[in-house]
């Protein structure tokens, strides 16, 4: 393919109008872990699947919902220790904003100033794009809550739901037969579940999945193994 | 030369009433104890927001341009206006920045928030900032303006009796400041409108 | 390099952090800072050139708020937990320039800080402090510890050698224990059992002193810090207004006692009624926030036109 032949340097346009290391990134996002967010009337939900490689990896020494400040939490899918370089800029840059202006970062704040981080890395010399495709969480200053994608290119979209990762195409054609704008936060985090379950390799439990929510009060918290669960059993899963 | 705080004069007074609130300057624009002519010391940062900065000239009018272009940027960047609150924290850092070579400006946030409540607050040279329930003045007649609003300001004035009372506040204390007068400018801010007034005042 | 003279008009500048010139603190591993809010440390020093051509004979220092304060913290051994207290008077020179301040300050849940000295200096420091005990917190998983708070201070006041005015009294429980630090603006520390700083912590360590024992209760604990307060408020003139408290136990969240007393309210205060329209008005706009109709409130009567008044108008933009 002649594509290859640009694809040394991340910075130069194939014949075709392509940068194909960003396609390459999305191609890394694609083989991830999947996750999942959806928007609810009250809140937002962020689901994850923990794959690990060996069963003798401690699962508990792994997080992949993440805080980036307390009213914002974000997921991510593919390459891990690319997400991490995000999330420590994200922290920084939310602090930033809330010694500036003294009110909380907005969540479409945060959306844009990643996806800002992720273009420059498109664009300079020396670099490669991220890896990786984040899902952030979180309320806008008018009180809805807010639900963004960010991927390797630098490009963010508003979702009512949304997923990246392995199984992202499955997952979002089960997500827009079940989506209802009007749905409560906890029956979001029941279909969020399912969702993930459409397309999870074996058992799913407490320990490999998960579960972020951010409610009314408007902090975003990783639910508990054992809140995990209760939502399992719930859902008869 | 004398202290940059009192070289061109002027004063700045904000107050609180119920559902509204108000700012008032002098004009007087000076050089120590030379009248040079007229100034507005009070600009609005968006709608139902007005600042008021009393200080160094160059530097009141510098750190109004840095403000109108960081809330300018922050308007089109979010999509709303900047609050009140927000906006004296911005202030705050701006002047901090400055620490060790500072902005000789008392900046004075004046404004309704996002739920019409009145809300009024003050920095020091240094970014200091102090939100008073009842009244913030600042400039060279501060001393003189204190003591007249002490007496004067009660809680929850209307619109109408909060500019009778900052305007009596602030003639009171122009008489007595030999550095702030010439004119005098009254902002009164109430959910629906901005009432400015210029008061007759003495004119030495 | 601005200062190298040292004949500033002002206080001379500190060197700056970073500056090959002035001596200054390095971390030897400033990969410790990374992630954290260092902006916070670049102060700009681009007015400093303007001060340095000003008359060296003239020494005017600007007017910034100060805290003339009475500050104190006390551990409750009894109760492994702590008590800060604080009063409530900004002070610009002899003027009071805010009855009802706030100097407990926020570190993290289980931490605060008393602060005084140069106002702005002892708010900002705080809000830097308490950013980057933050990002430690989100990139850790743990509570912030007492003494991580006490470093990342002195870290920061050390090299600005007592130029960022900064007393600080920190108190907060964490998995050691309860803890109270006394921070020097030059940035020494010292880890004690009851603490005062500020122009009134003579008159609180009287009442310390006089009282401490590590048996009291909570509630003992509490009295003696309110008392310790109402002394400097009373005693000192820099310190008055209102008594504010926090208690920090551990394990729970912070018990935060703004104004828990409040020895100096205004007494026979007038409530005079301002009678309406008597100021003379020579102008007046009205702009309007909403396209909503408003009643347009009515204009009076231009006044008269006199030369002075054509004069004392600006000229309309």
């Amino acid at each position: 393919m002649a594509e290859h032949e640009y694809s040394f340097s991340l910075t130069t346009f194939s014949p075709t109008g392509k940068l194909v290391q960003i396609e390459h990134a999305l191609a890394a996002v694609g083989s991830g872990g999947t996750s999942l967010g959806i928007k609810a009337r009250n809140g937002v939900v962020l689901v994850t699947e923990k794959k690990m490689p060996s069963i003798l990896v401690d699962e508990t020494s792994i997080q992949k919902v993440q805080l980036l400040s307390d009213n914002i939490g974000c997921v991510y899918s593919g390459v891990g220790p690319d997400a991490r370089v995000l999330v420590r800029k994200g922290r920084k840059e939310a602090e930033v904003y809330g010694t500036t202006f003294g009110e909380p970062m907005p969540t479409g704040q945060q959306a844009r100033y990643l996806a800002s981080v992720m273009q420059e890395f498109t664009q300079s010399g020396g670099v490669r794009p991220f890896g990786v495709s984040l899902l952030v969480a979180g309320f806008d200053p008018a009180g809805e809550p807010q639900l963004f994608q960010v991927d390797p290119s630098g490009s963010y979209w508003r979702w009512k739901a949304a997923a990246i990762g392995k199984g992202m195409v499955n997952c979002k054609t089960f997500l827009e037969k079940r989506f209802n704008p009007d749905m409560d936060i906890e029956d979001a985090i029941h279909i969020a579940i399912l969702t993930l379950k459409e397309v999870f390799d074996g058992e799913m439990t407490k320990s490999n999945i998960e579960v972020g929510v951010i409610r009314e009060d408007r902090v975003f918290r990783n639910l508990t193994p054992d809140e995990i669960q209760d939502y399992l059993q719930e859902g008869d899963i | 030369m004398s202290d940059p705080m009192s070289y061109n004069g002027g004063t700045v007074l904000a107050m609180n009433g119920k559902n509204c609130c108000a700012i008032a300057s002098d004009l007087r624009f000076g050089v120590n104890n030379i009248f040079v002519g007229r100034m507005h010391r009070i600009f609005p940062v968006g709608k139902k927001i007005l600042v008021g900065y009393s200080g160094l000239a160059s530097d009141c009018q510098t750190l109004n341009e840095t403000i109108q272009l960081q809330t300018n940027l922050y308007s089109l960047r979010e999509g709303r206006q900047i609050s009140p609150h927000a906006l004296t924290n911005l202030i705050s850092t701006d002047l901090y920045e400055h620490r060790f070579g500072p902005l000789f400006v008392e900046p004075i946030v004046c404004g309704l928030d996002e739920k019409n409540e009145p809300y009024v607050c003050g920095a020091d040279l240094l970014g200091c900032l102090s939100k008073p329930t009842d009244f913030i003045v600042s400039g060279t007649g501060m001393e003189m303006m204190m003591g007249a609003c002490e007496s004067f300001w009660r809680p929850d004035m209307e619109p109408e009796e909060l500019l009778e009372v900052i305007s009596q506040c602030f003639l009171a204390g122009l008489d007595r400041d030999a550095l702030s007068g010439w004119g005098c400018v009254v902002h009164v801010i109430t959910p629906t409108h901005t009432r400015t007034v210029y008061l007759k005042s003495r004119q030495d | 390099m601005v200062g190298a003279n040292g004949e500033s008009r002002y206080a001379p500048a500190p060197p700056k952090p970073s500056d090959p010139d002035g001596f200054c603190f390095h971390s030897p591993h400033p990969e410790v800072f990374s992630g954290q809010a260092r902006h916070h440390h670049r102060h700009s020093h681009q007015n400093m050139a303007s001060l340095k051509l000003q008359p060296a004979d003239q020494k005017v220092l600007p007017k910034a708020k100060k805290t003339g304060t009475t500050i104190c913290g006390l551990i409750c051994h009894r109760e492994g937990c702590v008590v800060l207290g604080a009063d409530t008077r900004a002070t610009s020179e002899a003027i009071i320039a805010d009855k009802n301040c706030s100097k407990i300050h926020y570190l993290a849940p289980n931490i605060y800080c008393c602060g005084a000295g140069t106002a702005a200096d002892t708010e900002h420091v705080t809000q830097l402090i308490s950013s980057n005990l933050k990002l430690l917190r989100l990139n850790s998983g743990r509570q912030s510890r007492v003494d991580v708070a006490c470093v990342l201070l002195k870290r920061h006041l050390f090299p600005y050698q007592g130029y960022v005015s900064a007393a600080l009294v920190l108190g907060g429980v964490d998995f050691t224990g309860p803890h109270i630090y006394q921070v020097w603006p030059h940035g020494s520390t010292d880890s004690l059992d009851y603490v005062t700083m500020g122009s009134g912590s003579m008159a609180a360590m009287s009442m310390f002193e006089s009282r401490y024992s590590h048996d009291l209760t909570l509630d003992q604990c509490k009295d003696l810090v309110h008392d310790a307060v109402l002394a400097g408020i009373f005693n000192d003139e820099g310190s008055g207004s209102n008594v504010d408290i926090t208690i920090i136990e551990r394990n729970k969240p912070a018990q935060i006692l703004r104004n828990m007393d409040t020895p100096n309210t205004r007494l026979h205060p007038m409530r005079f009624q301002m009678p309406l329209k008597n100021t003379v008005v020579l102008r007046e706009f009205i702009e309007l926030h909403e396209a909503a109709p408003v009643a347009p409130a009515a204009v009076p009567a231009p006044a008269k036109k006199a030369e002075d008044e054509e004069r004392a108008a600006m000229p309309l933009e």
